[in-house]
């Protein structure tokens, strides 16, 4: 366990070495470093990110904006745009798998990422069309909100099956799944469709506002609003997070803010990580994972909320 | 109670399996226009050197800049190696449209008319998405 403690120590001391470095090459003239440095400082920084997320049980896109936004040279519509891809390319290659496991709903991530959808367009409009500053200040309240979320439902892991609602009965919303760690079939229905659609709207718009995956709220959302078991939650968030950044990635694409030099490193650096992080999460309490990445989430948003106001 | 079939859902099997042919296609695209990129093989329409002094801009004056296209405008410049690598993403974002034509009309022979309902707007809001209306 100590040897596991120590990876994740270095893990993380690592991470925010990397990040210090790209703040002081952020620093440096333009022509400062190579252009071929960045991708590599970015393939650096995204794969510790990839470990520390998984093993904080969250997905990469939460990190990439507010630590590469915070510590990069790129500008704040170029990492959002990264952001989303970052977070629509890790649901799409684990939603397969989720989907043929029964850890995921089709039935359930439909009627929410409709929802989810439109709000993520309208986020990803608001979001270009916002003066950077005001966008970094709400940017760093919400990964600061965030946090304090994370903080205040790590505990909160339980849903029970209760009745469902009109809605839930009408769209089949229920069902059961294997869970292999239990070995055990766990019954579940939804309850609350509305406040959840409504959620999921919200929830839409705050991912395609920032480019932030969405799995810090969606989890919640679906466990504790919609009294969905926590695994089902956690594979119906990363299907639906697939669906909902479809929508928001068009936006950005077809707006120009897509930029390959910094979306593939950050892209391929994220999913290396996340299968190194993957073993050593096999080793670590989930618990002290979740509160290094609340530490790093507060840092970070707490450096998008300085630079916003001018600091 | 039985564990999960995913053939008592035939929708969510023939989601799952469209969902990983298009996810594998599109990384396998991005990653190799990357590659063709980033090495020099294909000529970028924004010289790589150039990019330290133009990432930092916001979006407006960076294509202001660079004339870099928009909406779908990208698709005339497809031979350059940096605007090549749209291809992968175009690739991965349609996956999911893909993936919704795929289950329509599992759901329309199942008469489940509120998943009808859902599919085609999922749908018209995605080909919105992606055709620039927004």
């Amino acid at each position: 366990m100590n040897a596991r403690r120590l990876v994740l120590g270095i893990t993380t001391g690592a991470t925010l070495l990397a990040a210090s470095g790209a703040a002081y090459a952020a620093r440096m003239p333009a022509g400062g470093l190579a252009w071929w440095a960045w991708p590599l400082l970015l393939f650096a920084t995204t794969f510790l990110m990839g470990i520390v997320a998984v093993v904080g049980g969250i997905g990469g896109g939460v990190l990439f904006v507010p630590i590469v936004g915070g510590f990069f040279p790129f500008h704040l519509d170029f990492v959002r745009g990264a952001g989303l891809m970052l977070a629509l390319c890790g649901a799409l290659a684990s939603g397969p798998a989720l989907l043929r496991s029964g850890l995921a709903s089709l039935r359930l991530a439909m009627p929410l990422s409709l929802a989810g959808s439109i709000g993520g367009i309208a986020g990803a409009l608001v979001g270009l069309a916002l003066p950077t500053r005001v966008v970094q200040v709400a940017l760093g309240i919400t990964v600061l909100l965030i946090a304090v979320l994370m903080w205040w439902t790590r505990n909160s892991a339980r849903s029970e099956a209760r009745a469902p609602d009109r809605w839930a009965m009408a769209l089949g919303l229920h069902g059961h799944f294997h869970d292999p760690a239990a070995n055990r079939t766990v019954a579940w229905k939804a309850r609350h469709t509305g406040w959840g659609l409504a959620s999921f709207f919200g929830i839409g718009m705050v991912g395609g506002l920032f480019g932030l995956g969405a799995g810090w709220a969606n989890v919640p959302a679906l466990s504790l609003l919609m009294g969905v078991p926590l695994k089902l939650a956690l594979g119906t968030s990363g299907l639906a997070i697939s669906i909902i950044n479809t929508s928001s990635a068009w936006v950005y694409m077809n707006k120009g803010a897509l930029l390959p030099m910094i979306i593939v490193p950050s892209i391929l650096g994220v999913m290396t990580g996340a299968r190194v992080g993957v073993r050593v999460l096999k080793g670590i309490q989930a618990s002290t994972a979740r509160n290094i990445v609340i530490a790093v989430l507060m840092l970070a948003g707490l450096r998008s909320l300085l630079q916003g106001l001018g600091f | 109670m039985a564990p999960f079939d995913p053939s008592s859902r035939p929708e969510q099997e023939a989601y799952a399996r469209w969902l990983a042919w298009g996810t594998r296609v599109g990384f396998a695209v991005l990653v190799v226009t990357y590659l063709l990129y980033v090495t020099g093989i294909v000529a970028p329409a924004i010289p790589t050197e150039r990019l330290p002094e133009l990432w930092a801009l916001p979006l407006g004056e960076y294509l202001a800049e660079t004339h870099a296209p928009t909406g779908w405008a990208w698709l005339a410049s497809v031979g350059k190696g940096d605007i090549l690598n749209l291809v992968g993403v175009a690739i991965l974002a349609a996956s999911t449209l893909a993936c919704y034509l795929r289950v329509l009309p599992i759901f329309v022979r199942a008469r489940h008319r509120a998943y009808v309902a859902i599919c085609v707007v999922e749908i018209a809001v995605l080909i919105a998405a992606a055709a620039g209306i927004f």
